[in-house]
């Protein structure tokens, strides 16, 4: 849906996480994203592309940690996995309502990224 | 070789901040995000609920479309201040340019805020934008199997309103299923039935305005 908003959203954290260390470039993000979360993952990575392209961290790389959605019937007193034919949240056997127990993940973990020094001397720059 | 930082942050955390803040300064005002599709009657539903109300309260509208003023100026033409939110082919509204209207002064704090959200059933939902609550509209003529189709908004709205009730008699639109898929969904939720055009159910409409209003000034901050 609104993949590249939550994309440039991810950016911005991700350079505040880096500025808080210094200068740098960014090498990957890895992000968690729940599927129920209306974010998909092939469409977040292709939004992150475009988010990233023509500036300094052009090339990085976003991965996607994917949490499936774990619902569970009060009613029935068991985990149901999604129903993906109907994608209800209504237990696919007595059509209750589920509990969200996990599946609504939408964080950034971890930003890895190559200082900038560093880069001057793997590239032989003149600093 | 990489650096490695653990952020651990929410990617909606900015807009989650800004909701909280929207919240903050509208303390004592009740504020509403009407979301619905295109043309269900967000619009209609505030133009004729304004002559009711706007001696008794004072309100205003934040109208978010991507683009062109013309909803705003329906409501101004209502003498409602209504500041519109151009998003230029976003497909929701976000809590930081709620707070940025705020800011910029068009309007003191009312009693009621009405915010009307880009005409879509799905984005909207994933953004709290500081409101009360989220009313859903679904029209006659959208057809009686949009709470399953759409399941996100119709569980997640505190009301639904079902629009142009007017037109029931020239639709195939089997309001049982609707309340049926609705009792699923949303047990807790409640649902209105009414006609901008006829007036049909506007006093519901608006008796649950001012009860929302009286019981968040009553409850203790």
């Amino acid at each position: 849906m609104h993949e590249l908003g939550v994309a440039m959203e991810i950016y911005r954290i991700s350079r505040d996480a880096v500025a808080g260390h210094g200068a740098g470039r960014l090498e990957s993000v890895r992000v968690a994203v729940g599927e129920l979360r209306a974010v998909d993952p092939e469409l977040i990575k292709f939004a992150w592309q475009a988010t990233v392209a023509g500036g300094p961290d052009a090339g990085s790389e976003l991965i996607v940690d994917w949490h499936p959605a774990v619902q569970r019937c009060e009613t029935c007193g068991a985990d149901k996995a999604r129903d993906t034919a109907g994608w209800l949240p209504l237990c696919p056997d007595c059509a209750s309502p589920l509990r969200v127990d996990g599946g609504l993940e939408l964080d950034v973990l971890q930003v890895s990224y190559l200082r900038e020094e560093e880069e001057r001397a793997v590239s032989g720059g003149v600093g | 070789m990489a650096e490695i930082v653990d952020v651990r942050r929410s990617i909606l955390e900015a807009n989650e901040a800004a909701a909280t803040q929207v919240r903050g300064q509208l303390a004592r005002a009740l504020v509403v995000n009407l979301i619905s599709s295109p043309g269900s009657g967000k619009t209609s539903l505030l133009e004729a609920t304004m002559p009711a109300i706007k001696d008794s309260l004072s309100l205003a509208v934040i109208e978010g479309d991507i683009a062109t003023d013309r909803d705003a100026q329906r409501l101004r033409a209502l003498g409602v201040p209504a500041v519109q939110i151009l998003t230029g082919g976003a497909c929701h509204l976000d809590a930081r340019q709620v707070l940025k209207v705020l800011a910029e002064g068009h309007f003191q704090a009312p009693d009621v805020l009405f915010i009307e959200n880009v005409g879509n059933l799905i984005c909207p939902t994933s953004y709290d934008l500081g409101e009360d609550f989220k009313v859903a509209l679904l029209s006659v003529t959208e057809g009686d199997d949009k709470p399953f189709k759409y399941p996100a908004i119709f569980a997640t709205a505190q009301v639904t309103v079902i629009t142009k009730v007017d037109l029931l008699p020239y639709v195939t639109f089997d309001l049982d299923a609707v309340k049926a898929q609705m009792r699923s969904l949303n047990p807790t939720g409640s649902i209105l039935l009414t006609s901008a055009r006829t007036g049909q159910g506007l006093d519901q409409w608006i008796g649950m305005l001012r009860s929302s209003l009286d019981a968040k000034r009553r409850a203790p901050a």
